[in-house]
C-alpha cells in the first residue's frame, strides 16, 4: 500500500500545515502610532536611500513607528483600487500620477484631498507649476486643476545622453543649436556609425517624435495636447515637423530601421555597451547608467534649442480616504520635501523637486539637476505624448514602427494617429 | 508546465519499463510482440520513419527548452556582461549576485513557504471535492448531471479578470480579504471544476462489474468509495494533484489582488517587484525566474517516479 501512504502523507503534510500558519491572514493594524508606508521604489535607488532616511527622521521627532512595506510597482498598479477601498489601505502611499490612476481614484473617492495640508505645510511654493500639474485632479479625476490628491517627491524628464569618448573622438562638441544637433548626428553616420539609440516598441522614439513637436510648439501647443483645452491640429506645423524629421533621420541613417523592433531596454543597452554614442531619453536611466557604465565617459544635455522637453513629477505620495493615521501622513510627506531628505536623494542619482543645487555635493548628479531647473525654470516640464488617452501609447508606438519601417508615409501615419487621439480625447471628454 | 509534462512524460516512462523487471503486465508491452527484450527491439528496429520521428521530438523539446536555457544562461550573468554581450551568449563568470538580491530583497524562504502551502493545501481540497463531486455525476449518474457539470466549468470557463471584482467584494464582505484562504477557497473551487469534469468522465467508463460485486457484498457507498473507486483510480487523482499544484503555484493575478501583505504573498506575485515603472533589470528578474521555476520542477520530477509507479500497479487486472 505504498501509494495509499504518499497520498496519506500529502495530506498529512496539508493538515500539518493547516496548524502551522494558524490564522496567517494580514493585521490590518490601526495602532495610533503606526504609520504603514508602501511604496515601491528598490531599497539602492535614489528615492529608496533618501525615504529610509526619512524614515528614521520621522521615527525620531514623532516616536512613531515605520512599518514600511516595499510593494512592487505591478502589485500598486493593478490592486490600488481595491486595496485602498478596504480596511487594509495604507496610511500613506506612492502612487502613479495621471488621469487613469490617481485621477480615476481621486474621482471614486479613494483619496484624500490635500488642499488644506498643502497650504498649511507650504508644499504649493515648493513645486513648479508645471509639477503641481499631476498632483491635482477634478471631480473627473483629470489632472491639471482642481483639489490636491498628492505631493510629487521627485521629478523625471527627457534629455540627451551622450558618449564623451566617442564624441572627442570624433572630434566633436556638445551641440547648443538644432543644426549642430543634426551636424554631430551626420558626422558619426559619415564615420558609419548609427548615432541614436532608440526603440520604436516602446517609448523612447515616441518621446523624441514629441520633442521634435516641442520643438515647433509654444505652451498653448502643451495645454491643447494635455488638457485638451483646444483641439489639436495633426496636420499643423509642430506635429507635421516632428513626424517629418523623424522619417528624414531614418532616411539619413541616423536612427536604424532596426528599431522599430527594439525595446527600450535595447536602446539602453546599446548605449551601455557603447554602440550607438547618443541616447535620447528619461533621467529614470541616470542610475543605471551611472553603475553600468565603466569604460567611457559620458554626459547629458538637454535637447538643443528646445524650451519645452517631454518630464513631469514623478510618482507621488497620496493619503487613502480610509488611512487612520492621516495626520502622522502629512508629517512624513513633509519630512521627505526637507532640503535635507531632497539634497540626499539629487546626490544618489535621483531628481529632487525641491532641492537647493547648492546642496548637491555630487558633480554628475549636479549636471542632471541643473538640467532639470533649467526646464523648471522656463516651464517646460511638458508631460509625455501618451498620456492623453489610456490607448495612445500602444497606438503611438504602432504608428511610428510603421514610419521608420517606411509602410506608410509620413502624411499616412499622422492621420492615423490624429483620429486615434481624437476618439479617446472625445470618450474622455464626452 | 504542462509542455514540460508532455515532454517528460513517455521518456519517464520509457525509463521505467527498461528498468522494472516485472513488467509482463503492461498492456504496452503486447505491442511488441513476443520473444523480444523491450530493451534490443528499441535500438535494432529503429526504421528511417523513426529517426525522423526522433528529430523532430529533440528539435520540439529544444525550442521548448529555449526559454529556460534564456533564463538559465542569463541568471548567472553580471549586468556589466548582459550589456556588453546580450542575452544570447554564455556568461563570462560564475555571477550569483543577482540570485543572491533577489532571495534577500523578497525574504524567499518566506515566499516559497506561502507558495507551498497554498499550491499544496489547493492540490489536496481540490482533488478531494472532485473525486466526491464526480462520484455523484459519473458513477452515481445523477439527473442532468451534464448540466451540472457545465454549470461547475463555468468557473473554469470565465477568464479570471470577470471572476475578480465580484471575488473581491465576497470575500471582504466575509473578512478573508489579504488571507491566503481567500486564495486557497478560490483555487481549490476552481481547480475541482476541471478535476470535476474530467473525473466524471473517467468515472463514468467505470467497470460495472466492480460495483456490482462490491454491493453485493454488502458495501455501503462510502466503502464503495473508498475501497474501490477510490485505490482504482488513484494514478489519475494524482496526476491531477500534481497539476493542481503547479497550476496553483503558476497563478498570479488572483493572489495579486488578494494577498495584499508582503508576508502572504506567493513566489510569482514576488517576482514583480524587480519591475519598475520604466526600467527592468534583465539579470535579476532572470535570476527570480529561475528561483520560481526550481520548486514546480523537483516537485514534478518527484512525483512523477512515485506516480509512473502507480499508473501501472493500480490497474484493473
Amino acid at each position: 500500500m505504498k501509494h495509499t501512504r504518499t497520498l496519506a502523507t500529502a495530506a498529512s503534510l496539508a493538515a500539518a500545515a493547516l496548524i502551522l500558519s494558524g490564522c496567517s491572514g494580514g493585521d490590518a493594524g490601526g495602532d495610533e502610532n503606526t504609520l504603514r508606508l508602501w511604496h515601491y521604489e528598490g531599497a539602492d535607488s535614489a528615492m529608496g536611500i533618501a525615504w529610509e532616511r526619512a524614515i528614521e527622521i520621522f521615527e525620531d521627532e514623532t516616536g512613531a513607528t515605520v512599518e514600511f512595506e516595499e510593494k512592487s510597482f505591478e502589485q500598486i498598479r493593478s490592486t490600488a483600487s481595491q486595496v485602498l477601498n478596504s480596511d487594509e489601505a495604507p496610511d500613506i502611499l506612492e502612487y502613479n500620477k495621471g488621469n487613469a490612476t490617481a485621477g480615476l481614484l481621486s474621482s471614486e473617492g479613494l483619496l484624500t484631498p490635500l488642499d488644506d495640508v498643502v497650504d498649511e505645510y507650504g508644499w504649493g511654493d515648493l513645486l513648479a507649476p508645471s509639477l503641481q500639474t499631476t498632483a491635482r485632479y477634478d471631480e473627473n479625476g483629470i489632472m491639471g486643476s482642481g483639489s490636491w490628491f498628492g505631493v510629487p517627491n521627485y521629478g523625471e524628464f527627457v534629455q540627451v545622453y551622450y558618449n564623451k569618448d566617442a564624441f572627442a573622438a570624433a572630434g566633436l562638441e556638445v551641440p547648443t543649436t538644432f543644426a549642430e544637433f543634426e551636424d554631430v548626428l551626420q558626422a558619426f553616420v559619415d564615420q558609419g556609425v548609427t548615432p541614436l539609440a532608440t526603440s520604436a516598441a516602446e517609448y523612447p522614439l515616441g518621446q523624441l517624435w514629441y520633442q521634435l513637436a516641442l520643438t515647433e510648439a509654444d505652451r498653448q501647443f502643451v495645454n491643447d495636447y494635455q488638457l485638451y483645452e483646444n483641439p489639436v491640429d495633426w496636420e499643423g506645423d509642430e506635429i507635421g515637423y516632428a513626424t517629418e524629421t523623424v522619417k528624414d533621420w531614418v532616411d539619413a541613417g541616423y536612427i536604424s530601421t532596426d528599431a522599430s523592433g527594439l525595446k527600450a531596454e535595447d536602446a539602453g543597452v546599446s548605449f551601455i555597451s557603447g554602440d550607438a554614442p547618443i541616447f535620447y531619453s528619461g533621467s529614470w536611466w541616470y542610475g543605471r547608467f551611472t553603475n553600468e557604465i565603466t569604460d567611457f565617459e559620458w554626459g547629458t544635455f538637454l535637447f538643443p534649442e528646445a524650451e519645452l522637453s517631454p518630464g513631469s513629477a514623478g510618482n507621488m505620495w497620496v493619503v487613502p480616504e480610509r488611512a487612520k493615521n492621516k495626520e502622522l501622513a502629512y508629517e512624513f510627506i513633509d519630512i521627505t520635501m526637507r532640503p535635507e531628505i531632497q539634497a540626499l536623494l539629487g546626490n544618489n542619482g535621483g531628481v529632487p523637486v525641491a532641492a537647493d543645487e547648492a546642496d548637491i555635493t555630487d558633480e554628475k548628479s549636479q549636471e542632471l539637476i541643473a538640467n532639470f531647473n533649467a526646464l523648471n525654470d522656463m516651464d517646460g516640464i511638458s508631460f509625455y505624448p501618451d498620456w492623453p488617452t489610456p490607448t495612445f501609447y500602444d497606438e503611438l508606438n504602432a504608428g511610428l514602427q510603421e514610419l521608420v519601417n517606411g509602410t506608410k508615409s509620413p502624411a499616412e501615419v499622422q492621420q492615423q494617429l490624429g483620429e486615434q487621439y481624437q476618439s479617446g480625447v472625445d470618450d474622455i471628454v464626452g | 508546465m504542462t509542455a514540460i509534462a508532455r515532454e517528460l512524460d513517455p521518456e519517464r516512462r520509457d525509463v521505467d519499463v527498461s528498468t522494472d523487471a516485472s513488467t509482463a503486465r503492461r498492456p504496452g508491452r503486447d505491442l511488441r510482440g513476443p520473444g523480444r527484450s523491450p530493451r534490443r527491439s528499441g535500438y535494432a528496429k529503429r526504421t528511417p520513419g523513426d529517426w525522423v520521428v526522433l528529430v523532430v521530438a529533440v528539435l520540439l523539446g529544444f525550442f521548448i527548452a529555449v526559454p529556460f536555457l534564456l533564463i538559465l544562461v542569463n541568471s548567472f550573468k553580471s549586468p556589466a556582461d548582459y550589456n556588453t554581450s546580450g542575452p544570447l551568449t554564455l556568461p563570462t563568470e560564475f555571477y550569483v549576485d543577482g540570485i543572491v538580491a533577489f532571495w534577500e530583497r523578497v525574504d524567499f524562504p518566506e515566499k516559497l513557504w506561502n507558495s507551498v502551502f497554498i499550491s499544496g493545501l489547493v492540490a489536496v481540497f481540490a482533488v478531494l471535492i472532485s473525486m466526491l463531486n464526480a462520484f455523484a455525476l459519473g458513477i452515481g449518474r445523477v439527473k442532468g448531471r451534464l448540466w451540472i457539470v457545465v454549470v461547475i466549468l463555468l468557473a473554469n470557463m470565465l477568464p479570471q479578470e470577470v471572476l475578480l471584482y465580484p471575488l473581491y467584494f465576497m470575500f471582504k464582505q466575509v473578512g478573508l480579504y489579504d488571507s491566503q484562504w481567500a486564495v486557497i477557497i478560490i483555487f481549490t473551487v476552481i481547480q475541482s471544476a476541471f478535476g470535476t469534469y474530467l473525473l466524471a468522465s473517467v468515472y463514468s467508463t467505470f467497470p460495472k462489474e466492480l460495483l456490482e460485486a462490491a454491493s453485493l457484498d454488502g458495501a455501503s457507498r462510502w466503502q464503495i468509495l473508498w475501497r474501490v473507486v477510490y485505490p482504482i483510480s488513484r494514478p489519475t487523482l494524482s496526476v491531477l494533484l500534481i497539476f493542481f499544484f503547479i497550476w496553483t503555484w503558476n497563478e498570479f493575478l488572483i493572489p495579486l489582488t488578494f494577498l495584499v501583505s508582503n508576508g502572504t504573498q506567493t513566489v510569482p506575485v514576488a517576482i514583480t517587484v524587480l519591475q519598475g515603472d520604466r526600467l527592468m533589470d534583465v539579470t535579476t528578474t532572470s535570476a527570480s525566474a529561475l528561483l520560481g521555476l526550481i520548486p514546480t520542477l523537483v516537485f514534478f520530477l518527484i512525483f512523477q517516479r512515485t506516480l509512473t509507479r502507480g499508473i501501472t500497479a493500480g490497474a484493473v487486472k
